[in-house]
């Protein structure tokens, strides 16, 4: 049996083994724009962003199955409860709140399991531009609500650096400006991940720890080169069966070539 | 820890775990057989498929009866399932938008969990599957339907038509595809449009309309369970390979007023 004190050293076992694994996710931004909604990240080779259901889509850093199999378990809960009642009753509330929290939470208590290592970033669009909305749900089953933009990061100082270049968000703003905004955002926030180690290292001659205005732009370009930037997009089309969508290649062009 | 992945994108399997009552069984009791059928259901329909150059039209009378009673004139018997696929259904209502509902959620979960969408065959299959798992019920005289399935198969490039039997057998047809209690009476006239005029494949939409429209209008003549136009339009819609679209109303109303007019 365990004591007070054996719990809390498990668990800070437990969590120390999950943030480890979280360290070195690329980060993901989501935001909302006059058009819908985005979620963008730079991946490396595996796909990141997910459609869940008509109006919700998802992005996760962590292990790769633990990433799958929350998203199926999303997506089937998410299709069941379309079927049995109306798409309308499914929200990211319900679907998080009640579906997928506690069992991460279970799975995280539980001393018999390998904790699941995942971050997850949700995005759903509302029947009107202010309920539109964003869940982080972290491997512990905590989960948080926001509107206008979120994000999701290896670490907590990664995830403040962002949300501080986000700043106050205008929910108008048009789709270019929206993914330059989050593009920016995820350069800070994947620097700031590099950087960190760095400091834990303490590797005070690296080039990164210039802080130079431009800095930022050579890092994003340097990333680009090995990384893909991915873009999904929930768009606000009133009918439509289908509103998420993948961006492609040449759709991104543009925004790439404001970096030069 | 989660869901389990056996069930993976397969709504049926997802369904029947959780005791939804579409895929539960119902056992046949032999007495039943020789009930009278059930009276409280709402079915007679015409619902009439036809290809035509562009892609296949689908058109279904606006009548949903129950026995001797008309219930409703505005049923909307034409549904789409997803972008390129309609359902146009006969039979018990009720049971048909369990099916359309099911159908379209089906292909949604496949594709999402997948990351592909189902192939043609696999949408077929699941209709065989949904028409198949009513058959005890529908031979206890409740819930039979019989769908026809029209798509635009993009790789071909061409409309396709596919009608089923109660047992979920399917057959694809080449031109033409009806059901309904209102099809039976008008079966002959199709070969008669084919041999007589020319195929459906090669006619304008707006040709294939008229002649669509002409036998709903003639199955509504001899089938008391099928609604005319002469109080509210029927309901048209294609698909091509842009996809879905409503044949206006004022389409209908000028290919109707034309057929009236011709018969002087």
């Amino acid at each position: 049996m365990y004591t007070p004190y054996d719990i809390n050293e498990a668990i800070a076992h437990r969590k120390d083994y999950v943030e480890e694994g979280l360290r070195s996710g690329s980060p993901v931004v989501g935001i909302c724009c006059r058009h819908g909604l985005l979620l963008l990240t730079v991946r490396r080779s595996q796909r990141k962003i997910y459609e869940i259901y008509d109006r919700q889509m998802f992005a996760a850093i962590g292990k790769q199955s633990d990433i799958e199999n929350v998203r199926l378990a999303a997506i089937q809960q998410a299709h069941q409860e379309g079927f049995e009642r109306s798409p309308d009753d499914v929200t990211l509330q319900r679907l998080v709140g009640f579906g997928l929290s506690p069992t991460l939470k279970k799975a995280f208590g539980d001393q018999m399991y390998v904790p699941v290592v995942i971050r997850a970033l949700f995005a759903e669009m509302g029947r009107t531009p202010s309920r539109d909305g964003f869940y982080t749900l972290n491997y512990d089953g905590e989960f948080r609500h926001f509107t206008g933009c979120a994000v999701i990061s290896g670490t907590q100082v990664s995830e403040d650096k962002m949300m501080e270049v986000l700043g106050e968000t205008d929910k108008n703003i048009s789709i270019e400006d929206a993914m330059w905004n989050a593009l920016t955002a995820w350069a800070a926030g994947a620097r700031e991940l590099l950087t960190g180690r760095r400091d834990e290292e303490d590797d005070l001659h690296s080039p990164l720890r210039v802080s130079d205005e431009n800095a930022e732009i050579i890092f994003l370009k340097d990333e680009l080169k090995t990384g893909a930037l991915e873009v999904g997009l929930l768009e606000r089309r009133a009918n439509a069966e289908v509103r998420f969508r993948l961006f492609s290649e040449i759709e991104l062009k543009p925004l790439l070539l404001k970096l030069d | 820890m989660f869901s389990s992945r056996e069930t993976g994108g397969d709504l049926w399997s997802l369904l029947e775990q959780h005791g939804h009552p579409l895929t539960r069984q119902t056992p046949v009791h032999q007495a039943d057989l020789f009930a009278s059928p059930n009276t409280l259901e709402v079915h007679g329909t015409t619902v009439i498929a036809v290809k035509y150059d562009e892609g296949v039209l689908a058109v279904g009378d606006r009548r949903a009866t129950a026995n001797f009673s008309v219930m409703y004139d505005k049923a909307d018997k034409v549904l789409s399932v997803d972008d390129y696929t309609l359902l146009a259904i006969s039979g018990s209502f009720a049971r048909a938008m369990e099916v359309v509902r099911y159908l379209r959620t089906s292909f949604k979960l496949f594709e999402r969990t997948y990351l592909q969408p189902m192939s043609l065959e696999g949408k077929l299959a699941e209709l065989t599957k949904v028409v198949r798992a009513g058959i005890p019920e529908a031979l206890q005289g409740i819930g039979g339907f019989i769908p026809i399935l029209v798509t635009f198969d993009l790789e071909a490039n061409e409309g396709r038509i596919f009608f089923y039997d109660g047992m979920g057998a399917r057959f694809e047809s080449t031109e033409f595809g009806a059901a309904g209690s209102g099809s039976m009476q008008i079966r002959g006239i199709f070969d008669y449009i084919v041999k007589t005029k020319k195929p459906f494949h090669q006619m304008s939409r707006d040709e294939a309309l008229q002649e669509a429209l002409l036998l709903l209008d003639i199955a509504a003549d001899l089938d008391a369970a099928t609604g005319g136009w002469s109080k509210i339009l029927p309901l048209a819609r294609t698909i091509t390979a842009k996809g879905i679209e409503d044949v206006s109303e004022a389409d209908l109303r000028t290919v109707v007023n034309r057929i009236e007019q011709g018969r002087g």
